[in-house]
């Protein structure tokens, strides 16, 4: 019993932190733009399918096709945003939330207009799981580990250390007292759709190294990605790293007791039960 | 005011004109005159490998149709929409093609959950419903005849592979189901047939789609210490499976439906991952007539089942349509058994019905996945299955019995 509760946990530690990785664009992205982008689901697609041609295509390795399924994210990411979400954002914060559903649609039907539907794989070669005392754990799985939690440290020193992150924090924190010190809010919302939507790549590549990929990736693991924005705080990088391994060790831990297929519905059960005790997440909308 | 007037005026002029045109348009007078048949397959999500392909079979058959004449005196044309594998737009395309397009069939839904949802929008709009999906409550719904399935059901499916299962010496067996309505039945079908043939379902679990992982659903799995495990799920979970089984050092048997372990799937993942593993799929009939037809219209050497039942549900529509001399639902759920069953000339394409129900006769459509024959609640009576498995990243053809 022990033992099936330390892999469980484990599991879920595994897989709350590739959740991580979206989870923190999208709150990134909130906390700057104050709207849920929902084109994270086509832009995670992109990543994937970007780092699938890096490392198939162009034969590179698994870190270097990471970094350009960022890199196409983002500039993807920036693009869109500049010229179809920013004139939504005139008509208000749920018109380009709907905008924003509108153009995942779009971008995911591009992905599938130049891959097809057909399943991909990475060109990785798959390894047998570690064994220790009945636990197992997966080469791959520790790898992706090691990536997440490098991305993220490297986002919090990003946002701590460097002017620009300042200026992000700033605005996230009150736009209009950041605009009266001069921050270009334009160009920090340029950033942060670059660096949000460069997380969502990066993490649909991630999701997509454990399994495979098609035009769907982003769309399937989307409802995840925002309910672990929403139970950390939607607005809260901290929050959306607590937020994605609540969900992702609370699905695990529910196999106890239920069978897998009420999983998710265990995991948004949580979701309610935090959001009604707390209302604006587990660690607040402290703004990034 | 009189600039209104004339303004008015020219613009009703303008419409007039307009209008006159669009009658005399060669193409708006082809829309009038065409008779349009619904097709409402996957070309999007789970079902994505096998819709475009059911879509091209229909697409053949209809030519050649219009090539020979076409249907009462009418060229057919297909009006085409996506079900996306999801029950919710399915049912939104659904009432396009019904309301809009007033189409007197739809033919193509493929997951089960999707027939299921668009079912009842078809009876209740008196709409003739064709489909291969597998579960058993499908043809159970208050269909009113207005639904004929030529995929066998599950009780059918299930059975045969667990006489399947138990052949190739398998003892333990594990069954993971995807939730969709055949996992239960699917589940209860093989603890029965299983002990039947030596062998024993020792534990099953449902689980969901969608999912990253599927490591703690494997484990559990694992527990009961199975020495063969039924993957019943879709292509992009059982792709899933199918690593993680690998990485948990599983070495006993899999079986798994074609359409989750497709050519394409195998190409995405490493040989090792799948070495071995047996796939079965309702086989066409591969040894009649109208299956080398198919095979000719197709240009491809092996039409598989959907092909060949796509094939089978455009040519029953078209028949059934000539033998009432009238295009709507209710004649297609009052005639359809007449042409697909019974002493008639057995004819094996719609071509050549239509050819011999021209000249009077009775005829029985043997189609190319199968005879065609329906019962009472739509099931067809009897098929065949293809068995396949998987070495070196490539199927090797086993048996169709």
């Amino acid at each position: 019993m022990v033992t099936e509760v330390l892999q469980l946990i484990i599991n879920g530690i595994m897989a709350g932190t590739i959740l991580a990785v979206p989870a923190i664009g999208l709150t990134a992205i909130f906390a700057v733009l104050r709207f849920a982008n929902f084109a994270l689901a086509s832009h995670a697609t992109i990543g994937a399918f970007a780092g699938l041609v890096a490392n198939v295509n162009f034969g590179l390795p698994i870190v270097p096709s990471l970094l350009f399924a960022f890199l196409v994210a983002a500039v993807v990411g920036v693009v869109t945003d500049e010229f179809v979400l920013k004139p939504f954002r005139a008509a208000g914060f749920i018109t380009t939330a709907i905008g924003s559903i509108a153009l995942t649609i779009a971008l995911e039907n591009v992905v599938r207009f130049i891959f097809g539907n057909e399943l991909r794989g990475y060109d990785l070669p798959i390894r047998r799981d570690w064994r220790f005392e009945g636990i197992r754990i997966g080469p791959q799985q520790v790898e992706n580990l090691v990536i997440a939690v490098a991305v993220m440290a490297a986002v919090f020193l990003f946002l701590m250390l460097t002017r620009i992150g300042k200026a992000m924090r700033a605005v996230a924190d009150n736009p209009m007292l950041a605009n009266i010190k001069g921050i270009n809010a334009e160009m920090v919302a340029r950033i942060v759709s670059f660096v949000g939507m460069g997380l969502a790549g990066l993490g649909g590549m991630l999701i997509g190294l454990d399994t495979t990929i098609d035009p769907l990736t982003g769309f399937r693991s989307m409802l995840s990605i925002f309910a672990a924005a929403v139970v950390g705080g939607l607005g809260s990088i901290p929050g959306a790293v607590v937020g994605a391994l609540t969900v992702g060790i609370g699905e695990e831990l529910s196999l106890l007791f239920l069978s897998p297929n009420y999983r998710s519905a265990v995991g948004f059960f949580t979701i309610l039960l935090v959001l009604i005790f707390r209302p604006r997440g587990i660690l607040g909308q402290r703004a990034l | 005011m009189s600039g209104n007037t004339i303004s008015r005026r020219r613009a009703l002029q303008a419409i007039a004109a307009a209008a006159g045109t669009a009658v005399s348009a060669p193409a708006i007078l082809r829309a009038q005159d065409t008779l349009q048949l619904g097709v409402l397959t996957p070309l999007t999500g789970a079902g994505g490998f096998d819709g475009p392909r059911m879509l091209k079979a229909m697409q053949a058959v209809a030519t050649e149709v219009n090539a020979a004449g076409g249907l009462l005196g009418r060229q057919i044309s297909l009006i085409i929409e996506d079900d996306q594998t999801n029950p919710e737009p399915a049912v939104r395309a659904s009432r396009k093609l019904i309301d809009v397009s007033k189409v007197p069939v739809i033919m193509g839904t493929w997951a089960s959950a999707v027939t299921s949802a668009v079912a009842p929008v078809c009876w209740e709009s008196k709409t003739f419903l064709t489909t291969v999906s597998g579960a058993d409550s499908i043809t159970l719904l208050p269909h009113q005849g207005y639904l004929i399935r030529t995929q066998p059901n599950n009780h059918l499916q299930a059975q045969k592979h667990a006489e399947f299962i138990a052949s190739i010496g398998a003892k333990r067996v594990f069954c993971l189901s995807i939730q969709a309505p055949f996992a239960v039945p699917t589940q209860n079908r093989l603890s029965e047939v299983l002990p039947q043939k030596g062998s024993q379902l020792i534990g099953s679990l449902i689980y969901e789609k969608d999912k990253t992982t599927y490591r703690s659903e494997i484990d559990q799995a694992l527990r009961a210490k199975p020495d063969f495990l039924y993957l019943n799920g879709y292509a992009p979970d059982v792709t899933v499976m199918m690593r993680d089984l690998y990485r948990a050092g599983f070495d006993g048997g899999r079986l798994t439906q074609s359409y989750a372990l497709t050519s394409k799937v195998l190409e995405s993942l490493p040989p090792e991952v799948t070495e071995g593993a047996y796939t079965t799929q309702p086989s066409a009939d591969i040894d009649s007539p109208a299956f080398a037809r198919a095979v000719k219209r197709l240009g491809i050497d092996d039409p598989d089942s959907y092909e060949t039942q796509a094939t089978d549900w455009i040519s029953l529509v078209c028949l059934t349509i000539a033998k009432a001399k009238e295009a709507t639902g209710t004649a297609l759920r009052d005639n359809v058994r007449k042409i697909s069953q019974g002493s008639g000339m057995k004819v094996y394409t719609a071509v050549e019905g239509l050819k011999a129900l021209a000249e009077g006769k009775e005829i029985n459509y043997e189609g190319a996945s199968g005879p065609c024959d329906f019962t009472d609640i739509g099931d067809i009576q009897d098929c065949k299955f293809r068995y396949q498995q998987v070495a070196g990243g490539k199927f090797k053809f086993l048996k169709v019995a």
